[in-house]
């Protein structure tokens, strides 16, 4: 194993503009604190210049949203009062695996973006937030570091919506990781009521490396309207690869062969794998097509496997993890889940497609968080891209022959009481 | 019938209306707070029966004070309206209906900004209901004798019965109430069994893992 030879604090960037910014380029030392200063060097903008340069090098969140990232710490940083910085590091999605990559090989890119990230602010204490299997990783570079705003770790549960901004805001306050009725933006009220900065771990990494090699070289990669590169997971074969690519990069050299590509998770959208393929890695891009980079999850459907079956196992699994809380969620998840199920069995009544659809048209916009209209836009797509399959199954066939495709955690992992939130 | 008796009987009929309205609404209120199901009425209607008949209710009573005040055979003093206690005439049963009148004020104002506050400040200001009933009943009761025989009584044991009713199976249901888990879990077993005659399900295509 190489360790990247570079001496203290060069101002350039590391490896030139292609990708390879985050994860350190010899796997397993961007955990070693004196390893992570040699690649990096020390951070140039802060406070108000690095707000400005995050404007400047058009950084978006990564954790889905694609916000802006300058406007959370603008916001943040003109609130008045005590104020509290989180690094989201929950990655609820099963098929998500990108920032625990990140937290385990680049711990101290994170830990850096959230130091800036709070001072820029003038948050008095910070937060990573992150899931259990990442805590130990998280733990060693802290113990590494002093100095600066303080930083505890609060374990996320492995909810779907653990790392929804409001339910973040509650779990790290001690509560359980719950969306909150009442749409309130963290960046006002968040923690123990406090404005807080909630920013994924990927865009905070992003940010520590903002502060060091400035804006320009941010767009160097990526394309004019989306710079800089992002953290991919690729679902294929059973396989989780997490990559980095540049923005724009075409999805025909990320995607392996298969008949329909899953973008964005499971609150994405399918699409037929001739027009994924044909698309680049960008949401201008994939917005045409109704789909979204969400935090970079792209899944293939092998040869011989059912999309169908494939959605209702999700969709199932989506309405399992729903908070419970708002009616249309609680009501109208199951049922869709179901009437899924049935097509994806053979022979299904002839009325359940138009049943899904009305469902789906009443949850959509209805719950306090995204989840209900997430796990419609996925339904809906399937419906949309596996017609010939709707059309198979009708007939008493299907299409498949192997197992199950995309990863779900075991039945035994759904919540069963209010303590799984915590 | 003379201004004042007008006055008189006024006060006293908007009383009786304001008590089985503001029972009706608390009745209707822990209803909505426990989730149930009226038939024939979906929920986001049932909450807002509540809050039109919550208004309502408030109508009533501005005019039930507004009237007792300006009556002129018992002199009750402006201030006396908001003051409990501050009464000469029936000082401690008037003081009840003063004080459950400042309760029901300060619900009406935080849930007029509701929106601006948190939800948990809002509920434990709502939560006076629970002190504001038992004060109008007792103040309703007492006041005066009209409502202690007749079918004044009847209608205040028929307030005192339904808000117990209902506050009865509020806490049967706190009980048992389902952890959220089981609430969903439920969900998917109604929505399986609405669809039982379903031909298969997709573990023909291989087991969930």
């Amino acid at each position: 194993m190489t360790r990247p030879v570079a001496p203290a604090a060069p101002p350039g960037p590391p490896g030139a503009a292609g990708p390879g910014r985050l994860l350190p380029l010899a796997p397993g030392d961007g955990w070693d604190l004196r390893a992570h200063v040699a690649r990096h060097g020390h951070p140039r903008y802060q406070g108000e210049a690095l707000i400005v340069a995050a404007r400047d090098a058009g950084l978006t969140g990564r954790g889905g949203a694609a916000f802006p990232a300058y406007v959370k710490l603008a916001a943040v940083a003109r609130a008045r009062g005590r104020k509290v910085a989180v690094a989201n590091g929950a990655e609820g999605e099963p098929a998500s695996a990108k920032d625990a990559a990140l937290l385990r090989h680049a711990p101290h890119l994170v830990l850096d973006g959230l130091q800036l990230a709070a001072e820029a602010v003038g948050a008095t204490e910070a937060f990573v937030y992150a899931g259990a299997g990442s805590a130990p990783w998280v733990e060693r570079a802290l113990a590494q570091r002093d100095g600066g705003v303080p930083v505890a770790l609060v374990q996320a549960p492995p909810r779907f919506l653990a790392g929804q901004e409001s339910a973040l805001a509650r779990r790290v306050a001690g509560g359980l990781a719950l969306p909150a009725y009442a749409p309130e933006r963290v960046s006002e009220r968040g923690v123990h009521g406090r404005p807080t900065l909630v920013q994924n771990v990927e865009t905070l990494a992003h940010l520590a490396l903002i502060a060091r090699h400035g804006p320009g070289w941010f767009r160097q990669a990526g394309t004019p309207a989306e710079p800089g590169t992002m953290l991919v997971t690729l679902n294929a074969g059973g396989q989780q690869r997490v990559a980095e690519a540049e923005l724009g990069t075409p999805l025909a050299g990320l995607l392996p062969p298969g008949t329909a590509a899953l973008i964005g998770g499971y609150h994405g959208t399918w699409l037929p794998m001739g027009t994924a393929r044909a698309l680049t890695l960008d949401n201008r891009s994939l917005r045409r097509h109704q789909a979204a980079l969400g935090a970079g999850v792209l899944a293939v459907l092998p040869p011989g496997a059912c999309g169908l079956a494939e959605t209702a196992r999700v969709a199932r699994y989506l309405a399992a993890e729903s908070a419970g809380q708002c009616g249309p969620c609680l009501n109208g998840l199951p049922r869709i889940a179901v009437a899924m199920a049935e097509l994806a069995g053979p022979r299904p009544r002839p009325g359940t497609v138009a049943d899904v659809r009305r469902w789906a048209g009443l949850v959509a916009g209805r719950g306090a968080c995204h989840h209900p209209d997430g796990t419609v836009r996925l339904v809906a797509s399937a419906l949309a891209v596996f017609g010939d399959e709707l059309a198979r199954h009708g007939a008493g066939r299907c299409g498949a022959d192997g197992g199950p495709a995309l990863p779900l955690p075991p039945p035994g992992a759904l919540p069963r009481c209010d303590e799984d939130w915590r | 019938m003379s201004n004042s008796t007008t006055f008189w009987y006024a006060s006293r009929a908007t009383g009786v209306v304001a008590l089985v309205l503001l029972s009706v609404v608390l009745a209707l209120g822990i209803a909505v707070a426990r989730q149930a199901r009226v038939p024939g009425l979906p929920r986001f209607a049932l909450t807002e029966l509540h809050r039109n008949l919550s208004l309502l209710a408030v109508a009533f009573l501005s005019v039930h004070v507004l009237t007792a005040v300006l009556d002129t055979y018992v002199a009750i003093p402006l201030a006396a309206i908001v003051i409990p206690f501050a009464s000469g005439y029936e000082r401690l049963w008037l003081g009840l209906g003063a004080a459950a009148l400042d309760l029901t004020a300060a619900m009406i104002v935080t849930s007029l900004l509701r929106g601006r506050m948190s939800r948990a400040a809002w509920r434990a200001v709502h939560l006076a209901v629970y002190l504001c009933w038992p004060l109008a009943l007792v103040h309703s009761l007492f006041s005066d004798g009209d409502m202690r025989h007749g079918p004044l009584l009847g209608a205040a044991i028929a307030c005192a019965l339904a808000v117990a009713a209902a506050i009865a199976r509020r806490l049967a249901g706190v009980a048992r109430r389902p952890a959220r888990a089981a609430r969903v879990a439920a969900e998917l077993a109604v929505a399986e069994r609405g669809r039982a005659a379903a031909p298969a399900s997709p573990a023909a295509h291989g087991s969930n893992r």
